[in-house]
């Protein structure tokens, strides 16, 4: 009894204690919030890593993709684990807008949209997808441009102080996106995070919601439009066509209104990996995609997957013999991934690899043997199937390690705490050796002693890591608002730049394994800590001790 | 001899001087009965402190055995050197000093030797609280408290609990060493020139109480040089030379 009753007298007493209890709770503080940020910057880079893929990706790294994704996707249909399955193409090319002289690398992505849908979480990364449902699409459109409902009464108009200018007619678009628009009005959804567009001050003076996203605009006073030939729809990455804002919005540009023409150079290649004349379609801006990572969003266009695959000359084709150029049969549409949804409780680890096997099997099936050339044998040999992780390894690994070492480092840092501990604990080891001497005159034990300064130590754990993990936890939730008031008192003091990094904002979500892992290294750091000073006080002979000036 | 509470038989210790050693104690030998107040006497230096720190289990001689109630206090002098060194934990003998520090011996000193954080009650509850385990100490906590009030009204300090040892006089002090000495009911009271701090009228005071202590049957080994103080006991030794003699 008489060691918990001096341990708590001597923390209450020993004011130099204190600063023990400091250095724990600083340190146990500072290596929460480093795994906490970094902990949610690898969540976060997870998740985003996650929208474009599926559960499980069939792929063979071949610019000139593979065959037979049809009939696989026919077979594997049938599988129980299988929910949906859909083929999808990658190729390069450069992106420019049609009255631009900017011009653009491109990574260029095929895909059946829909399909997409039920696959990967592809449609949330949407934006006008968001405000028009539904009014999204790789199909040949027209541009919507933006007009006046001139059969609706007329709405006030204001000027920028909120005086009434006059009565006008109220902006709209054509049909299908003002229905789409009104649809989400009417479900609540509002574009609260893009700056500004032309009518935005018109339509909350008349108390409507915002038109979202950037449309061409009628000449004169006109009722709402679609304008132009019929061109496919083209999806571009929102940094390619969007400006980033210090505070994490993006600002669509004037100059690349919904619906406007884009230009697409692509170079086709055979299944043999010779490159063809380019092809150079135009087509139409149909949405902005945000994944948020960058890599991803300033480098991908996505259009229709039955289109690029025909523009690569990809799709079904005779096979002509090069030197006597009669047809000598037809040679299989090819694809440059697959990727497959499953079904809850499926192992994707497992059923990637039957997946793989199934296909690697369909080369030599009697069914096909009549279609596939050599070359297309040995592009279905390299075909893989791989968990999402595994084919974003190259993204998540790297994080990953870095968060590991980050840790360690901090880690090792901390151990800085269990330095001051031994050094504080022995000094009042010091302080206190007649006491000492006292505890044994009237019987404490060896044990006893030391017990007194490992419980001691331990104490400054307990309540340094309670207070630090405390302090961590709310600096993690709150860093985002410290590092805005930090920025307003100086803007040089900003650490977390929102045009640079893939986030909007630095991850606040504390972990409940992290701060139990933290606090328990944090105690048994302090109380190895006061090993040494224990081991001093528990040796002391009790003469010697009483004798100690 | 057959009734003798302690005994020290042929009791040698010596301290490394760096190049020289003090033989101070050099076979010293005593019994001491049940009940019996013994004084030893000895000029400064003469090693009479060393002597009780030994008889008190607090200190370890190189030579010679203290039996109390006729069990063996230290480890066979062979073993003396590891078990000096030992945790408590892996040495029975060790164990044993430490049981009897807190049941069977009490200690005053000269320099009272009182923990500055705690107050008076604080002072005297420790001792029984260092013979009591963390669970076990609820139930004991009443009774130990009631025992320490005793005490501390039996040596006049009842009105000085919550006091702290910076704020008492040094005969206060000594009597607060006292009753701390005595709280758990030792079979041996040692005291260490227990009037060496203290005027004479303190002094006087605090002999009286270790009078009084011994009319009611308490045993008493005190060292002193004041040979007044000494006269008070049953029985006086005088430690000359290293070894003891009587009268």
């Amino acid at each position: 009894m008489y060691k918990l009753f001096l341990t708590l007298r001597y923390l209450r007493k020993r004011r130099i204690a204190y600063f023990a209890i400091a250095a724990v709770m600083l340190c146990t503080a500072m290596v929460l919030i480093v795994m906490s940020v970094m902990g949610g910057f690898l969540d976060q880079l997870k998740s985003k890593a996650r929208g474009l893929l599926g559960d499980i990706i069939i792929d063979n790294r071949s610019y000139s993709g593979f065959p037979l994704y049809e009939e696989f996707i026919a077979d594997i249909s049938a599988w129980p684990e299988v929910v949906k399955a859909t083929p999808v193409l990658y190729s390069y090319g450069l992106l420019r807008f049609y009255d631009s002289p900017q011009t653009n690398t491109v990574r260029v992505v095929g895909l059946r949209l829909e399909d997409a849908y039920h696959v990967n979480a592809f449609k949330s990364s949407l934006y006008y997808e968001r405000f028009y449902p539904g009014t999204t699409t790789l199909a040949e459109q027209q541009q919507p441009l933006l007009g006046f409902d001139l059969r609706s009464p007329p709405i006030d108009w204001r000027d920028e102080r909120g005086e009434v200018m006059g009565q006008g007619p109220r902006p709209a678009l054509p049909p299908p996106y003002q229905e789409a628009l009104e649809q989400s009005w009417a479900a609540g959804v509002r574009d609260t995070e893009s700056p500004e567009t032309e009518y935005t001050t018109t339509m909350q003076a008349a108390n409507l919601p915002p038109i979202a996203g950037i449309y061409g605009v009628v000449p004169g006073v006109g009722e709402p439009a679609l304008m132009g030939e019929e061109q496919p729809g083209l999806i571009i990455g929102r940094d390619i066509l969007a400006k980033r804002l210090p505070d994490g919005r993006y600002q669509r540009l004037w100059q690349y209104p919904r619906g406007c023409l884009v230009s697409l150079t692509l170079l086709p290649a055979s299944e043999a990996g010779t490159l063809d004349t380019p092809v150079k379609p135009l087509l139409r801006y149909a949405d902005d995609s945000r994944t948020g990572i960058y890599e991803i969003d300033s480098q991908h266009v996505y259009c229709d997957f039955d289109l690029l695959q025909k523009l690569l000359h990809m799709d079904t084709a005779e096979r002509v013999d090069p030197e006597t150029g009669t047809v000598i049969g037809t040679a299989p549409a090819r694809c440059s991934q697959i990727q497959i949804k499953i079904r809850e409780g499926a192992n994707p680890r497992e059923l990637a690899r039957r997946l793989e096997r199934h296909y690697h099997g369909l080369a030599s099936d009697p069914r096909f043997q009549d279609q596939l050339s050599l070359n297309d044998i040995q592009l279905i040999h390299f075909i893989e199937g791989m968990t999402w992780e595994q084919s974003q390894a190259h993204i998540i690994a790297p994080v990953e390690k870095e968060r590991q070492l980050v840790t360690i480092l901090f880690g090792i840092i901390s151990l800085v705490a269990a330095v001051l501990v031994l050094c504080i604990l022995y000094m009042i080891v010091l302080q206190k050796t007649r006491d000492i001497g006292i505890i044994k005159a009237i019987g404490g034990s060896s044990a006893g002693v030391a017990l007194i300064f490992i419980t001691y130590g331990a104490a400054c754990g307990v309540v340094g890591s309670a207070v630090g993990s405390l302090l961590g936890y709310y600096f993690v939730i709150y860093i985002n608002d410290i590092q805005d008031w930090l920025t307003s008192l100086n803007p040089a003091w900003q650490v977390w730049d929102r045009s640079v990094y893939s986030f909007d904002a630095i991850p606040n979500t504390v972990r409940t394994g992290d701060i139990v892992a933290v606090v328990v290294a944090a105690i048994l750091t302090s109380t190895l800590g006061s090993l040494a000073a224990a081991w001093r006080a528990g040796r002391m002979e009790p003469v010697e001790a009483l004798r100690y000036e | 001899m057959s009734d003798a509470l302690l005994i020290a038989d042929g009791v040698h210790k010596t301290y490394d001087m760096g190049r020289s050693q003090l033989h101070v104690l050099r076979g010293c030998s005593l019994h001491v009965a049940g009940g019996e107040f013994v004084a030893i006497m000895g000029k400064s230096g003469s090693g009479k402190s060393t002597l009780l720190h030994i008889l008190g289990a607090l200190d370890v001689p190189q030579q010679g055995q203290v039996l109390f109630e006729g069990r063996p206090v230290f480890a066979p002098p062979k073993q003396r050197h590891f078990y000096a060194h030992a945790l408590d934990v892996l040495s029975g003998y060790e164990r044993r000093r430490i049981a009897l520090r807190r049941r069977a011996f009490g200690f005053v000193f000269q320099f009272y030797h009182l923990l500055p954080e705690l107050n008076v009650l604080e002072n005297v509850l420790v001792a029984r609280m260092v013979g009591a385990s963390t669970c076990a100490w609820p139930a004991q906590r009443r009774p130990a408290r009631k025992d320490t009030l005793a005490i501390l009204e039996h040596v006049g300090l009842s009105d000085r609990l919550k006091h702290r040892p910076a704020e008492l006089s040094g005969g206060e002090r000594q009597r607060v060493a006292i009753a701390r000495a005595l709280v758990h009911k030792p079979r041996i009271l040692f005291a260490d020139e227990p009037t060496g701090n203290l005027d004479a009228v303190a002094g006087d005071e605090l002999m009286a109480l270790l009078k009084g202590l011994h009319a009611v049957g308490q045993t008493i080994v005190m060292v002193t040089h004041d040979p007044g103080i000494a006269a008070r006991a049953d029985r006086v030794l005088r430690l000359e030379a290293g070894v003891l003699r009587e009268g």
